[in-house]
């Protein structure tokens, strides 16, 4: 990144909201201060990206590439990152998703109230995995639990993690995409309707349909997620079509809504400023929904 | 001063498309500021015969001369593409978009390396995408694979006074393309909707490499919304001289020089 790019004005919740053009073409920016840390129902405007990564410490450039994250998340207004670190090497063993998740715990320690942690297990490992969560969200505050693709969300070794992220209060963000073919290096992905299918057996469970924006056919997701109001719809990816987010509004409405970046970070910001949906909207899905979802571990 | 060099208008075959029309995508451009647009017809992608979109593409565009740049769909493997093409320079086309993978032939193919020397002797820029959608939403009907890098490195080195625009594209950086000095004739240019700014630093490489002159805003409208390639723009907060190169004397620059057949 160039260092002269540290002197540029952030991108703020403010200037999220507005149309890009009056920003490019030289509009002045309005600088509101990043949300101090604290009680989250002071934010009135927060902007919480529901699905972000920490880089595995087998990298050796590690530390750059989560203070890049950090420093990107400030230029862009980005309050809070609820991340996650994935094994490199999947599926996962006990001793990489402990690895990782102390990772987590330390990158919420250097960033307080900045970023939060998802603890991330594989499901095929029963025990392992429900002590793992137990330690990570009772004892160092991890927000939720992260299932990738190990295990198809409506196999029965999946219930009891869910099960305990019910008892917890925590919402589960899970991996998905749904391609009209099957994706050969991820053959149990799980899609938008097999979370539906896990919603209805949990009503009471919190899911969160990971990265609809990286994940296949939007279109074919939110259908297949309109009659499953226990899952939220996280809009992060890569994927930069018109009218998903629109979409999204009217098939599962606002409130179902987060906003995210999955690390691609003017996609996830993109995509909510050229939403066609008013100010309060986009309030909602930038982050006040999320912090409704923070709330219940908390009450 | 805002120059999309990737928009299309009409149908595309497996997703509704919400601002298709020309009014539809005028608005759309007002309220981002963004002043002109070089279009091509998306029902063409699809089309065996592509130019009844090339036909319907001047006559939707016919009463915004001033804001739509109108590039030809043509497939040199099928029947009659010259005369496709000289019929496209009398409508006033400035410029190829070429399919490939969609349309079946290679770009190295005689008949391709034919059309883009035909179209750069009548002053035409070749566009080529790099992709329609993102590959894994692709329809059960079809598997067309992206354009890869190398393939379009082929094709500059074998026509260095062709002049390519690369849209919706990414990879570059790690590829001979985004290379300095990789004795490639610097007749290319990389638009920037897909490229990945900060955390991977694509266009922040390109720039370093290649120069400030070889990229080019374009935002996918509207297959895709605009605000992520404006939000680049503005998070990349480049000077004002580098912004104006990206946002528009890149892309006028190349547009002015190629004349079209009625007014030379």
């Amino acid at each position: 990144m160039p260092p002269d790019d540290r002197t540029i004005p952030p991108i703020t919740r403010r200037t999220l909201l507005q149309s890009s053009a009056a920003a490019v073409v030289g509009a002045s920016q309005i600088a509101a201060p990043r949300a101090a840390a604290g009680d989250p129902s002071k934010h009135a405007n927060i902007v919480i990206d529901c699905h972000g990564h920490l880089h595995h410490h087998g990298q050796p450039d590690w530390e750059r590439r989560d203070r890049d994250l950090i420093e990107v998340a400030d230029r862009l207004g980005i309050d809070r990152l609820c991340c996650s670190m994935l094994t490199p090497r999947r599926p996962a063993d006990p001793e990489g998703f402990r690895r990782c998740n102390a990772w987590v715990a330390e990158a919420m320690s250097r960033h307080p109230d900045r970023v939060l942690g998802y603890c991330y297990v594989n499901p095929g490992h029963q025990a392992e995995a429900l002590d793992e969560i137990r330690r990570c969200v009772e004892g160092r505050g991890f927000m939720g639990v992260k299932l990738y693709n190990e295990h198809r969300c409506t196999d029965p070794v999946v219930f009891p993690i869910v099960e305990l992220a019910i008892e917890l209060r925590v919402p589960i963000l899970h991996h998905a995409g749904h391609m009209h073919f099957v994706p050969p290096e991820q053959p149990l992905i799980s899609d938008g309707g097999h979370l539906a299918d896990l919603a209805r057996r949990y009503p009471e469970a919190m899911l969160i349909c990971a990265h609809v924006c990286g994940g296949g056919d939007w279109e074919w997701t939110i259908k297949a997620l309109r009659h499953a109001p226990n899952v939220m719809l996280d809009l992060s990816g890569s994927v930069i079509d018109d009218g998903v987010v629109e979409l999204a509004a009217e098939v599962l409405g606002v409130d179902r809504l987060l906003f995210g970046c999955d690390m691609s970070m003017t996609a996830g910001i993109g995509r909510i400023r050229a939403a066609r949906l008013d100010d309060e909207a986009k309030a909602r899905i930038l982050g006040t929904n999320m912090l409704a979802l923070l709330k219940r571990r908390a009450s | 001063m805002i120059i999309d060099v990737n928009a299309y208008l009409g149908p595309f075959a497996f997703r509704h498309l919400r601002h298709r029309t020309a009014g539809e995508l005028l608005g759309l451009m007002d309220s981002r500021g963004i002043d002109r647009a070089v279009v091509s017809g998306a029902a063409a992608i699809t089309y065996r015969n592509p130019q009844p979109a090339n036909a319907e593409l001047i006559a939707e565009i016919g009463p915004h001369p001033d804001r739509f740049i109108p590039f030809a769909v043509i497939n040199p493997s099928y029947a009659g593409w010259a005369d496709d093409l000289e019929a496209c320079l009398d409508l006033g086309f400035r410029g190829l978009r070429l399919y490939p993978k969609w349309h079946n032939y290679d770009l190295m193919s005689e008949p391709c390396l034919d059309l883009i020397d035909r179209a750069t002797d009548d002053g035409m820029i070749i566009s080529i995408p790099m992709r329609v959608e993102d590959p894994r939403q692709r329809s059960w009907l079809v598997d067309v694979p992206n354009v890869p890098v190398s393939e379009l490195a082929d094709v500059v080195a074998a026509r260095p006074r062709a002049r390519f625009h690369f849209v919706n594209g990414r990879g570059f950086a790690g590829s001979v393309l985004g290379q300095p000095e990789n004795g490639l004739p610097e007749n290319y240019r990389i638009e920037i909707s897909l490229l990945n700014v900060h955390l991977n630093d694509e266009v922040e490489t390109l720039i370093a490499n290649l120069g400030p002159d070889r990229l080019m805003f374009g935002t996918g409208m509207p297959f895709q919304y605009p605000d992520p390639a404006l939000a680049k723009i503005e998070v990349l907060a480049p000077d004002d001289a580098l912004k104006a190169q990206i946002l528009h004397q890149n892309a006028a620059e190349w547009l002015d020089a190629a004349a079209p057949r009625g007014g030379r």
